[in-house]
């Protein structure tokens, strides 16, 4: 068949923004200087159509002929010397395919057969070398796991394939050995959970199809059966309660009267007003993401909320947050280890890819951070929460009842995503990147959001008996556990694909994206179907819900998975595992007088601190885990849906950061909910105890610094750890007791969780490499008047500066400063809780009766990054005094969570606003711009906000062009 | 008599909530309706008189930006949009409905299934997301009346903004007065500086109305101000009133004082 192409490219007369993008990659991320220029073209194929019509689209549709040229079947672009063209593997969904072929038809092009799109790269400069264009082409053009370079021209673009067949796999004539090669590299379980299956098949006296086997092994895997959560613990020899266990009888002996679904559902669901709830959800994406960065990122944004849509009986997604830790963006690339992205190009295309996905959905994503240590080479951890709205009286799901219809909405299946259940449980090689990449897929957000307001549609009109998304473990995972209690039978030949030529056991397990599952009456089948016509949403029944509780699953009459409910969801066995933490000791500097050797320090030499302080402060501004993100920040539409009160960035310049966003999602009503996390890599390394208080404890900080009421906040775990051995799953054990502790304390419950043990990297040379324990904390909550919070920019001059809160200033394990000095250190913030406790209260206190202009917690960069940002948003200056007798540094530097950072007016009476406290005020604000500190009645050093506020934005503008 | 707004949605539109609310608390009454409704004839436009078109990513902006719709528009609903504009009614195109608007020809010159000018990508090659200033200029645009002069804060959120058209368009477009909003500096001098001028648009044109003054596009989006907690610096401005509101009550009011 004969295929037409046109080619469109903007008129040389004009610029074209993505060659020049790439042109600065080129030079800045990879160093090359031999390329002059760079341009783009976008080429469009079509299969089946007239070259006039192809003439006709070129005109009518592609190209505009006011800044752009086309050509069809010929160049559009000649003259460079180099080019390429790059586009999909095949197989890859490409979003933008669907909506040229109805542009097509609305023209009224009749005999398209398929369509497909692709980008191609023009290169200019006299000596661009094979090498370097091989460079250009790997690390920036072409991620080799989606993409490939086009050579020849494709003679179809259609994509046919065989029916698909049903193998059987005889297990139980398998020896132990044999069971472990079956396991290995697909399935990811232990020995004695293969023997555990293969016992179950000699008792029902057949051997398993490939359908069962691995329904089996994603419904037992650890991201889906969270084996380590549920296991029986021994720690340090003694036994302790499952980890799961304990998260979730904290929360219930926390009995928190707004908390309305804690761990059963989805995300989890707590009291709003006016009879309306919140939900959030917050998940991680590291594997994917690792691989395929953008398009890892976006499935995990669009998973997410799906979770949210998928809560109750449908929820409406209000906000999206997201969290990643990296390497530093300038590391060597020769310390990344094989087969793992550079961090530069993976945080760029992590925050593209939220970017594309949030934006186009709708959804405002206005909370997040960066953290950055090296120990993150070979993983990156990338965590995307969500969070909804929807009516009380709608948050729980209802059961299916026998003959309800199942019913799946949204994208086709297609080969994508397999195995992605059991390929996020396993440790990454140097061979994931090759081997899995069949589990990485691009998102399509536009086919989630039509979904999105369909089922919102029929969840108003109370058609939705119970809905679930389609995630890790595809339609399996999510039918396997609708019908848990009462059965359900499949029938596989009516799903709708992508491509023929899937197996049954593909369509069943493949985790193509933007699907959701409903359960519906079959008296409200057509009307549920109407709506999703008129959102242009695909909607099929293939299954029944049977009230036999087995799970059938058909393909064209034939069985092919036919297991007991019982067996599936409770015949795994508990696991029994050993915990022992081994405390590694970090290095303390011998003396408080630390010696500057570093670059950071500007000076280049050995130098004692005494003559740099500036320049100190400026380093600490300039820290990656300090410095500016607002360049991340402004990619991101945060204020899409109307409700933002609270932006990530406000002040004078709107560029001073705040520790919480607020959004008043009803919006002719004055409640908000607001949103906040905390989490610290390098902290829970030296103690995870210490570490994981310090997430929990800064979390809440952040939310209670806007002004939320410590009494209305509720708390969702993410813990992003090593493989789980015995001495990481001492860690974790520490961990999960710091959590425990804090509700106990707080009050605050958690009621949404996830666990991700997988951050161990294996190399073939024998490297290990353990990414950081990442323990991050979310708080959301609600705000009874928006009116009563505030943001972090200081408002006025002459105001009084208050330090609140306790701090041993000498513990400066993992901080910013001590990291600058070369060392990490062992003697970390250590919190009281009962007294942090009482600092939230009398500080809401305060904030909600108006006497607080501006707060701002103290984390990261200390009590000197906070008062600066403070300064950069009001404009204003500060001047403050160090006490007497304290170490400059130490006070100017500790990190230690659940200290803030306070304005209140001149004149108003300190002692007496927070009664019971400790607060100490520093200073005040000043109209000098600069931030002056005095020490013992002389001046310190003296610095000005331009060169810290410079300092600060630099790294994060350097990274994304700015 | 309330005015009837036709909010109109498709596959992606993800701003029409807010636009749908700005309307209400000024006194329209308001319909979301989506564009396959008035293809199958269950909705008919002539029942309104507002025809608002949000923003957001119509069809993931796949092409460019708008394109699809404008297409879809253009190719079904070519009647009814004719009949719309020519009775005296009014057509608001807010970011991506600014987008449809120029690429179904209907601004700048109401030449329908003729583009005439463009929203090019940003220069700066990426969505931007920051509050800018405009200039309100004096023309005959119904939305604005009375507004000349002043200067507004309001959110962008695009990564295709660039007004674009050739020389001799917008020499057309100038004359005729037809350009309604541009992008100032907080002092209100117009700017072709980044990030004032957030996507290097060509005279700063932030936004432009048709020869009657009827049809209003524009990039930022007044829905996201029509109260004073949506701004970032609430807590620290004088204001009296949100910037976008008057924008909506204008064009009801211009039902009824007719």
């Amino acid at each position: 068949m004969n295929i037409q192409e046109v080619r469109v490219t903007n008129k040389f007369s004009l610029p074209d923004p993505r060659g020049e993008e790439i042109l600065y990659e080129i030079k800045n991320a990879l160093g090359i200087n031999s390329v002059q220029e760079v341009r783009t073209t976008r080429v469009y194929r079509f299969e089946g159509i007239s070259e006039d019509n192809a003439l006709y689209l070129a005109k009518n549709l592609l190209a505009e002929e006011i800044f752009q040229i086309c050509q069809v079947n010929a160049p559009v672009i000649t003259g460079a010397d180099v080019w390429l063209e790059v586009a999909y593997q095949p197989g890859v969904m490409n979003p933008e395919v669907a909506s040229i072929i109805k542009s097509v038809k609305d023209l009224g092009i009749e005999d398209l057969l398929a369509a497909d799109s692709s980008k191609e790269y023009f290169f200019w400069g006299q000596d661009i070398s094979v090498d370097e264009i091989k460079l250009i082409t790997d690390k920036l053009l072409v991620n080799a796991t989606v993409e490939r370079v086009v050579t020849v021209k494709p003679e179809t673009l259609l994509i046919s394939g065989q029916p698909g067949t049903t193998g059987t796999i005889a297990v139980r004539k398998m020896n132990d050995q044999e069971l472990m090669q079956l396991s290995k590299d697909n399935l990811f379980l232990n020995l004695e959970e293969m023997r555990v299956i293969q016992n179950y098949f000699i008792s029902i006296d057949r051997d398993p199809t490939d359908c069962e086997i691995e329904t089996i092994a994603q419904t037992w895997s650890e991201h889906c059966g969270h084996k380590t959560f549920r296991a029986k613990l021994m720690v340090d020899g003694k036994e302790k309660k499952p980890l799961l266990k304990r998260l979730q009888e904290a929360t219930i002996e926390a009995g928190h009267p707004l908390v309305l679904s804690a761990f059963v559902d989805n995300s989890g669901v707590m009291r709003f007003y006016e009879g309306q709830a919140i939900c959030g959800k917050v998940e991680t994406h590291n594997s994917p993401s690792a691989i395929e960065p953008y398009g890892g990122a976006m499935t995990g944004s669009g998973g997410v909320f799906r979770d949210v849509m998928g809560t109750g009986q449908g929820a409406k997604v209000i906000a999206s947050t997201d969290m990643f830790c990296f390497a530093p963006p300038d590391m060597p690339a020769e310390v990344i280890p094989a087969g793992c992205l550079h961090p530069h190009y993976l945080l760029r295309r992590v925050v593209a890819g939220v970017r594309d996905y949030g934006n186009r959905m709708g959804i405002p994503t206005n909370n997040g951070s960066v953290h950055f240590h090296p120990d993150f080479r070979a993983k990156p951890t990338v965590i995307v929460g969500a969070y909804g709205l929807l009516p009380a009286e709608r948050c729980q799901k209802a059961s299916p009842q026998a003959g309800d219809v199942a019913l799946v909405l949204g994208g086709r299946t297609g080969r994508d995503g397999i195995h992605g259940a059991t390929f996020s449980s396993a440790e990454m090689t140097d061979m994931t990147i090759t081997v899995n990449s069949s589990a990485v897929q691009i998102g399509h957000a536009i086919e989630e959001k039509r979904t999105s307001d369909a089922i919102l549609e029929a969840s108003q009109e109370g058609l939705i008996r119970a809905i679930t998304d389609c995630g890790a473990g595809g339609y399996g995972s999510a039918l396997g556990e609708m019908g848990e209690k009462i059965g359900v039978k499949v029938f596989l030949d009516r799903v709708p694909l992508k491509y023929p030529g899937l197996n049954p056991w593909e369509i069943w397990l493949s985790e193509s994206q933007e699907r959701m599952v409903l359960a519906v009456a079959p008296e409200n089948m057509d009307r549920v179907m109407a709506i999703c016509r008129n959102y242009n949403v695909e909607a099929t029944a293939i299954a029944e819900f049977t009230g036999d509780g087995r799970l059938l699953v058909t393909y064209n009459g034939e069985n092919v998975c036919d297991l007991d409910m019982e067996f599936l969801h409770n015949g795994l066995p508990q696991r029994v595992m050993q915990a022992a933490w081994v405390k590694e000791d970090y290095e303390e500097p011998q003396s408080p007088d630390i010696v500057f050797d570093s670059a950071a320090a500007g000076c280049g030499e050995v130098v004692n601190l005494s003559n740099v302080r500036e320049k100190i402060y400026q380093a600490v501004m300039s820290h990656l885990n300090v410095c500016s993100k607002e360049p991340i920040v402004r990619v991101y539409d945060h204020g899409v849906q109307g409700s933002s009160v609270l932006p990530p960035f406000t002040g004078i310049f709107q560029d001073g950061p705040n520790d919480a966003t607020i959004i008043s999602p009803l919006l002719d009503k004055p409640y908000g909910a607001i949103i906040s996390h905390g989490l610290n890599p390098v902290l829970n390394k030296i103690h995870p105890y210490h570490g994981s208080l310090w997430a929990a404890v800064e979390a809440v900080s952040n939310a209670v610094a806007a002004g939320a009421n410590p009494e209305d906040l509720t708390l969702i775990d993410n813990f992003i750890w090593p493989f789980p051995d015995e001495e990481s799953l001492g860690a974790l054990d520490m961990s999960v007791d710091a959590c425990v502790d804090f509700v106990k304390v707080t009050g605050m419950p958690f009621i949404s969780g996830k666990d991700s043990l997988s951050s161990t990297y294996r190399g073939k040379d024998g490297t290990v490499l353990k990414i950081p324990p990442v323990l991050c904390v979310s708080v959301f909550g609600r705000i009874a008047d928006v009116q009563k919070t505030v943001s972090s920019d200081f408002k006025y001059t002459g105001s009084q500066i208050v330090l609140l809160g306790e701090r041993r200033i000498c513990e400066m394990a993992g901080s910013v400063y001590y990291d600058l000095a070369g060392y990490t250190g062992s003697n970390l913030p250590k919190i009281n809780l009962e007294k942090v406790n009482k600092v939230f209260h009398v500080l809401h206190r305060a904030i909600s009766g108006g006497a607080v202009p501006a707060c701002h917690d103290i984390s990261e960069g200390g009590l000197a990054a906070a008062l600066a940002e403070m300064c950069f948003g009001g404009n204003v200056g500060a001047e403050i005094s160090i006490p007497a007798g304290e170490n400059p540094e130490y006070f100017l530097y500790n990190e230690t969570a659940g200290c803030f950072m306070v304005e209140i007016p001149d004149g108003m009476d300190a002692a007496e606003l927070f009664a019971g406290i400790p607060y100490y005020v520093i200073g005040k604000t000043v109209e000098k711009l600069s931030v002056e500190i005095l020490y013992e009645g002389r001046e310190l050093f003296d610095v000005s906000l331009s060169s810290l506020k410079a300092a600060w934005q630099q790294p994060m503008k350097g990274v994304f062009r700015q | 008599m309330k005015p009837r707004v036709c909010i109109l949605r498709t596959d992606g539109t993800n701003c029409d909530l807010e636009t749908y609310h700005a309307f209400e608390i000024t006194g329209a009454n308001c319909r979301l309706v989506h564009v396959n409704q008035l293809r199958n004839g269950e909705q008919s436009l002539s029942e309104y008189q507002i025809l608002a078109v949000p923003g957001g990513f119509s069809y993931g902006d796949d092409i460019h930006s708008g394109k699809v719709l404008a297409v879809e528009l253009t190719s079904f609903l070519k009647e009814q949009m004719l009949q719309f504009i020519n009775s005296d009614k009014l057509i608001l195109g807010i970011c991506n409905g600014f987008q449809v608007l120029v690429r179904t020809g209907l601004l700048p010159f109401k030449n329908l299934g003729n583009i005439d000018a463009a929203l090019m990508e940003n220069d700066s090659g990426r969505f931007e997301c920051r509050w800018v200033n405009m200039g309100i200029e004096k023309t005959k645009c119904v939305f604005t009346e009375g507004m000349e002069g002043k200067v507004v804060n309001l959110p962008a959120a695009h990564g295709e903004g660039k007004f674009f058209s050739d020389i001799d368009k917008l020499k057309i477009i100038e004359s005729n007065r037809q350009v309604v909003f541009r992008y100032v500096q907080e002092a209100g001098a117009v700017t072709a500086d980044y990030p004032a001028n957030p996507n290097g648009s060509l005279n700063s044109i932030a936004g432009i109305c048709d020869d009657t003054g009827r049809i209003l596009g524009l990039m930022p989006h007044p829905e996201r101000f029509v109260k004073l907690t949506q701004h970032p610096n609430w807590r620290r401005l004088k204001k009296g009133e949100a910037d976008g509101l008057a924008i909506f009550h204008n064009a009801v009011k211009y039902f009824q004082a007719n």
